[in-house]
């Protein structure tokens, strides 16, 4: 509206106030008008919004009265053209706490990124340092294979998962993955990655017992870097563009592969349309988690209880993972279960809403993902969220000799 | 043991610089010009211009308000596709605009 020449002021909740600016500077509108108001989001009191009004009635009048500044009339970059390649030196607390302030870390401690440590990292890939993987949003800041690694350092990944991060890049950068919308959003949206292929063993990424919880350093350490990425690369920081409102544990990592080799059903990446022997990842974005207990491990139970969980949802709600035990699997199969035909059936039992303000558990086409992994137990998953797709993982041409130098980067538990 | 020290790369990535674009001057008074009121489609947009145009008119009688109501999305998805045309002419249309997203 400004940039047809009409004088605007934007009513914004002042909780959303660093977000707006964010987005507004980003797309060079920096010193765009706004009145920081307290009408509660999505609200339905009227009285409520006549009082939260009133109280800035003044500040909408001057908005669109006063005039302007000088920075108003020509603005002034904010940033640094040329910002500083190395920003600090110091002992490793004083590392971490130099991050810390700057909103760089994620909380938890971070590994040095020297020069020889991101030297080190990027061996995972062929690609040149300045290489451009994609322009990560809302800040368009510039994914770099080095800014990649800068990040993958700090989140103590190993080399041989910069091939994943790259693809992951471009999975966030890939407009279908409408990540625009799931990684700022009040819904609390986290990306869940599923990683394919024989890389899930070159890796030993864990499919198995526990897939999803801490202690694995690939399963931690991708999704770490991805959530540094996203903050240090797009700019999304919590509270002041990523807005989710209860926020999610999931954003801190959310990764697992799958369990192809007791899965008797083809891989995710297959059912995607690529060849078995492609490493892929894939990215939905889930914001809720449901663990089923199953009355029973026949089919028939096995079906209700993924029939019965499959509840209406609000907005956003409509992809779901099904993440189902190979044992689970194997008895759906071996009573004639397809991949697809059990895809359907979700959808076909996803009961519709009630009222305009619902949706169905799943959009009904095909938004559902089947994915074999989990250990010993007789449980089943669903997560339900945001739509996803997959990217092929492409390999550096040393791929073996990379592998076999970090393979053995595992952990041994002692028996007591 | 003095401590090592790491000199470290910035994980802040780098950004094109942008043409920045300053903003519209505004008008002296908002007596006897038309106000545009903008509700994105979230629930709460339209409830609030609702409100506002009430005050607005009690507050400048002399003054013109005209609404436009998201039927989805914010205010970028209103200056593509088959919204386009109709929100420019609104916006064209009008002296000034109070915009509200409905967070």
């Amino acid at each position: 509206m400004e940039a047809m020449g009409t004088p605007t002021v934007s009513l914004i909740n002042k909780g959303f106030i660093n977000d707006a600016q964010s987005a507004a500077s980003s797309r060079g509108w920096p010193s765009l008008r706004f009145v920081a108001e307290s009408v509660p989001s999505e609200c339905s009191v009227m009285e409520e919004i006549d009082a939260a009004l009133e109280a800035v009635m003044d500040e909408i009048v001057a908005g669109l009265t006063r005039p302007l500044s000088s920075d108003e009339s020509v603005p002034q970059p904010r940033e640094s053209k040329s910002p500083s390649r190395i920003v600090f030196k110091g002992g490793l607390q004083e590392v971490n706490r130099f991050f810390y302030k700057r909103g760089w870390g994620d909380g938890l401690p971070l590994i040095p990124p020297t020069e020889e440590a991101v030297a080190e990292m990027l061996t995972g890939t062929d690609l040149p340092r300045d290489h451009l993987v994609a322009k990560l949003i809302p800040r368009l800041g510039k994914a770099t294979v080095e800014q990649i690694a800068v990040n993958a350092v700090m989140a103590g990944a190993l080399p041989t998962y910069m091939p994943i991060l790259v693809a992951a890049v471009q999975a966030l950068a890939d407009a279908a993955s409408n990540f625009t919308a799931w990684e700022v959003s009040t819904g609390s949206w986290a990306p869940f990655w599923v990683v394919s292929g024989p890389i899930r063993e070159d890796l030993t990424i864990n499919s198995g017992s526990g897939a999803l919880s801490p202690g694995d350093i690939a399963n931690a350490t991708i999704g770490r870097a991805m959530g540094l990425i996203v903050k240090n690369v797009g700019g999304a920081r919590k509270g002041m563009e990523d807005m989710g409102t209860f926020g999610n544990p999931a954003k801190y990592s959310m990764v697992l592969a799958e369990n192809e080799e007791d899965s008797p059903w083809e891989p995710l990446h297959v059912s995607q349309g690529l060849a078995a022997s492609d490493n892929a990842i894939t990215v939905s974005f889930p914001n809720c988690y449901w663990t089923l207990w199953p009355t029973g491990t026949d089919d028939t139970a096995l079906l209700r209880t993924i029939a019965d969980g499959l509840t209406p949802s609000g907005a956003g709600q409509t992809w779901t993972n099904v993440l189902l035990l190979p044992s689970h699997a194997r008895t759906l199969a071996d009573k004639g279960w397809s991949k697809q035909a059990l895809v359907d059936f979700v959808n076909d039992h996803a009961k519709p809403g009630v009222g305009k303000d619902f949706v169905s558990a799943t959009d009904g086409k095909g938004d559902v993902r089947v994915i074999v992994c989990g250990g010993p137990g007789s449980w089943i998953v669903l997560t339900k969220g945001g739509r996803g797709l997959t990217k092929r993982i492409e390999l550096p041409a040393h791929w073996d000799k990379l592998v076999a130098k970090y393979k053995n980067v595992v952990p041994t538990y002692a028996r007591y | 043991m003095q401590e090592k020290a790491y000199e470290v790369l910035s994980p802040w990535a780098e950004a094109d610089p942008i043409p920045l674009n300053g903003i519209s001057p505004r008008i002296p008074d908002l007596a006897g010009r038309k106000i545009g009121l903008f509700a994105s489609s979230k629930p709460a947009a339209p409830r609030m211009m609702t409100i506002l145009e009430e005050k607005m008119r009690q507050r400048f009688p002399s003054s013109e308000i005209s609404r436009y109501n998201a039927e989805e999305g914010f205010i970028i998805l209103q200056t593509v596709g088959k919204y386009k045309e109709c929100f420019e002419e609104w916006v064209k249309s009008v002296d000034v605009i109070a915009a509200a997203v409905g967070d």
